[in-house]
């Protein structure tokens, strides 16, 4: 008896657009290795099934009704010139409201349309450029840390996927002792609806240097689901700090999906943080390795949903060596019908003694139909490790609301600023220029549609 | 002399039930699971066709579902499932004088202490043998006030009606495989009614024996609690060690009405190559309070978690969990409660020891449904571990539909601190000791719960097992 490929899970999501020929059509006129990079990944993607709701790490995202894959094609634009008249009006109105920076990454449609960095950084070694352009002019970085040791094809379906149909992203290497005062913005458009935009971002801080990445997502609204995939790694290596931010503001029917791995080596410290406000579905997976001795993490996230936005964060916390710390914090306000679940583990593995863990997770429903789930998991196979974590849900502090009316405050005034106060926690532990203002705007925004 | 040699000396694994009565079953069905096997209890047990339809539908699905792939390490289980005895009656019929119970039943059952709690507080004893209940008691005033205190079987003889009303429905046969399996296979139990508004002032008693070798123990318990009334139920699990692994699986249905209080208070000690896989839940109507008290000491692998099923407005559930991992055990523990009315309030507290390559896994689950608005819940779990082989896991789920309500959890892990034992040897106190005095600490608010002489059996166990692990 055979039994089809199909019958037993494989083959899934192999589709018009997305298929071997596709593999082939992006690796035209890249190196040999990256070629083959990319049809081992489309190997690993094909034997892998499209994760269900059986899987625990896919129990509240049912992938049947929320993403239409055959639907979604490839991404037809031509790449856009560099010359802001040119570009989408939102991507120039979010480029103005930037505070200064090292150095900028605009992407349109998936192609780095402008790429720049303060003469002396570059001067100094930092590489900051498309990812196309890395893999020839860097080739024996790029071929060392791009989906091996972080983010892998065998990591999972959507992993593999990007690893074999990337069209572009972004490369940042900061050499040793390198420190950049202003952060790094990369900043991405998407306007082609029905679309699956693949792309990566490497960075690599080397021994004792220090940078921040501000990665914004921006688009309209669309009039069909289009998918957006990133691949994130970040590797700190000796005594290096590292602050990685991501700001998803993709409009309605945006499906945002984002596989992310930090690697900590001793002494580093590599902190993330990563707001969630638009898109109709949102799914990171962020898994933070800590692989040294003295190594940290701080792991922030922010999100806030309203109408039907699915919200799904998926972290792990991986404490590998003795002496290491890692500290979670993920805040989120739900209205209208939204749903956010936040699934995070922390493992302690056998022998990572002197170990501080701890993952928190707090939501607050604002209306009736908003929905949130929590499940934050602990793993301890060492006994002189502090290790805690929380989850709360509930409604916002009447008694905070209480108090600023008591002072004067209309109802409305009260609750927005107890709501502001209390998702304020997370930007306040990473205060980066520019940051905090955005996402406090759209917060601003979200509340006065509240009723 | 060194302390440390004192401690080598000291005999770490004693289990003081290991020990075996040499006792003839009158009915040993054949090994393993099959429908000859079901049809075969079912005709010991003289039953209702409907009740032999019922497990052989039971046996169909149980078959049909996979072995969980989640909790415990199940992979060993089917190959003892093959060659363990399902069914073994160890006499004719159930004894109302403890002076009739067969001498070897009745000694085994005199060790474990059982007739002297009873003289002492309890006010009913049932005591189950393998897998029939050998001995049901209840005190003369409470069967006069309309209480019934029953072996299941009894159960299903005398109060037929009362009996099909709720049986099955707590907990469907397909609930999980090992509830398909006790529904197929089912044996012994008790069964309890309490009646409007009667108030047991002392606790009912089970105490559950598997005495041979190669013996599964599927005992199934069904309690009614009626409006306004309240009522305490203490079951207690042990087993001699053998080298080949024996099996218990239990179904507990528990209904709690209208303003009534209920607790269960579960004593596990088990021998440790026990699988003991459990499934155990109340429904708990408008005002009704029903408590888990479960403390895991035993067994091989355990898989329970106590659940309450919140059903009328007011309704309140609550859960105290504590576990004990020794080497070579895993107590997969926790408890489940299900917020589905308004202004229902339930509190999970867990506490749990690992010691040496011992693993203990919390796993729980708080559900909050739409319209369940001013629900209340709190979760609390905390680890201690002993040694740096020890385990520990924390798995949580939190589903909130419902933006009036609030809903809290939290779990630390720790060690024996270092501080702590410097400051009582100081004063001292041996380590052994000074161990044994702060691992008490930690389970206290468990502890203090229970009946008296389980309070000092705990204490008792955990000194014991300190004995081990200081060197």
């Amino acid at each position: 008896m055979s039994t089809a490929l199909t019958d037993i899970g494989l083959m899934e999501g192999v589709t018009e657009a997305m298929n071997g020929a596709a593999v082939e059509r992006v690796s035209l006129g890249e190196p040999e290795w990256l070629r083959e990079r990319r049809i081992h990944a489309w190997d690993v993607y094909e034997r892998t099934p499209m994760p269900s709701t059986k899987l625990e790490e896919w129990r509240y995202t049912d992938l049947k009704k929320k993403l239409d894959l055959d639907s979604l094609r490839l991404p037809e634009t031509e790449a856009a010139p560099d010359d802001p008249a040119a570009w989408p009006a939102r991507l120039r109105a979010t480029m103005e409201e930037d505070h200064e920076a090292s150095g900028h990454i605009v992407l349109v449609d998936g192609h780095v349309v402008h790429a720049d960095l303060i003469p002396e950084l570059a001067e100094k070694g930092v590489i900051l450029t498309s990812l196309h352009q890395a893999a020839d002019e860097h080739a024996e970085l790029v071929r060392e840390h791009l989906a091996t040791e972080a983010v892998p094809a065998e990591e999972g379906k959507f992993a593999a996927l990007n690893a074999a149909l990337w069209t572009d992203g972004i490369f940042l290497h900061v050499p040793k002792g390198v420190k950049l005062d202003l952060p790094v913005r990369v900043t991405r458009s998407y306007t082609e609806s029905g679309a699956a935009y693949f792309s990566r971002v490497l960075i690599v801080a080397e021994a004792n240097s220090q940078v921040s990445y501000v990665d914004e997502v921006i688009s309209d609204d669309f009039d069909e689901q289009t998918f957006a995939s990133t691949a994130v790694e970040v590797i700190a290596l000796d005594d290096s700090q590292v602050q990685y931010v991501a700001l998803q503001r993709l409009g309605r029917r945006g499906f945002y999906q984002s596989v992310q791995r930090t690697l900590a080596r001793r002494n580093s410290r590599l902190d993330t943080l990563n707001v969630a406000m638009g898109g109709s579905v949102t799914r990171v997976d962020l898994s933070a390795r800590l692989l040294g001795p003295g190594a940290s993490s701080d792991m922030l996230g922010l999100y806030f949903g309203d109408e039907d936005q699915h919200f799904d964060f998926n972290t792990s916390q991986d404490h590998e060596v003795p002496n290491t710390a890692s500290d979670l914090l993920y805040k989120g306000a739900l209205d209208g019908k939204s749903r956010a679940v936040f699934r995070g583990i922390i493992r302690v593995h056998a022998g990572a003694q002197q170990t501080d863990a701890y993952q928190t997770n707090r939501n607050i429903l604002l209306s009736h139909g908003a929905r949130a789930d929590s499940l934050p998991n602990l793993e301890i196979e060492a006994d002189d490790v502090k290790c805690s974590h929380g989850a709360t849900v509930g409604q916002l502090d009447e008694e905070a609301k209480f108090y600023l009316m008591s002072r004067g405050l209309e109802e409305v005034q009260a609750e927005r600023l107890v709501v502001t106060g209390f998702l304020g926690e997370v930007l306040a532990k990473l205060p980066l220029g520019g940051v905090v203002e955005k996402v406090n705007r759209v917060i601003e925004q979200k509340l006065s549609q509240h009723s | 002399m060194p302390q440390n040699e004192t401690i080598q000396d000291l005999n770490l694994d004693e289990y003081k039930y290991d020990f075996v009565t040499k006792s003839e079953p009158k009915f040993r069905a054949e090994k393993g699971l099959s429908e000859d096997v079901v049809r075969q209890i079912s005709q010991h047990k003289d039953e209702p066709q409907w009740m032999l339809d019922f497990r052989l539908k039971a046996l169909e699905v149980y078959e049909s579902k996979p072995m969980p792939k989640w909790g415990g390490d199940l992979d060993g289980l089917e190959g003892v499932l093959d060659e363990i005895y399902f069914y073994v009656r160890p006499q004719d019929q159930m004894e109302r004088s403890w002076d009739d119970v067969p001498d070897e039943i009745k000694d085994t059952f005199e060790k474990l202490g059982i007739p002297e709690a009873e003289r002492k507080i309890l006010a009913g004893v049932g005591a189950q043998y393998e897998s029939e209940m050998v001995y049901h008691s209840l005190r003369k005033e409470w069967e006069d006030a309309g209480v019934i205190f029953d072996s299941i079987e009894d159960g299903l003889k005398n109060h037929p009606e009362l009996f099909r009303e709720y049986f099955g429905t707590v907990i469907p046969t397909g609930d999980n495989k090992f509830s398909a399996m006790n529904s197929a296979v089912w044996s012994g139990g008790s069964f309890v009614y309490i009646p409007k508004d009667v108030s047991l002032d002392t606790p009912l008693q089970a105490y559950f024996r598997v005495n041979q070798e190669r013996m599964g123990q599927f005992e199934r318990t069904l309690i009614i609690v009626d409006e306004g009334a309240q009522a305490h139920y203490i079951e207690g699990c042990t087993a001699p060690v053998y080298s080949t692994e024996s099996f218990h699986s239990g179904v507990i249905e528990i209904i709690v009405k209208k303003n009534a209080r209920f607790r269960y208070t579960t004593i596990q000690n088990w021998s440790n190559n026990m699988y003991n896989l459990v499934t155990q839940r109340a429904i708990v109507e408008e005002g009704g309070h029903m408590e888990w008290l479960d403390g895991n000491l035993g067994s091989k692998l355990t898989m329970k978690y106590p659940s309450c099923y919140l059903m009328g407005p007011h309704a309140h559930g609550e859960i105290l969990s504590i576990a004990y991992s020794g080497d070579g055990q895993h107590q997969d523990t926790g408890g489940k409660v299900i917020h589905a009315a308004p202004y229902t309030t339930s509190s999970i507290v867990s506490k749990s020891i690992s010691k040496g390559h011992g693993r203990s896994t919390y796993r729980g689950l708080c559900k909050v449904y739409e319209g369940a608005h001013h629900s209340r819940s709190n979760v609390e779990c905390d680890a201690l571990l002993i040694d740096e082989t020890s385990r520990t896991d924390t798995y949580p789920y939190i589903e909130i539909e419902e933006d009036d309500a609030s809903i809290g959890h939290e779990a630390s892990v720790s060690k024996i601190g270092e501080e702590q034992l410097f400051y009582l040897m100081s004063r001292g106190i041996s380590e052994v000791e000074a161990m044994a005095m702060i691992v008490r600490g930690f389970i206290e608010p468990i502890a203090k719960e229970l009946p008296l002489e389980y309070a000092v059996e705990l204490n008792r166990l955990i000194e014991l097992e300190m004995e081990g692990s200081v060197g």
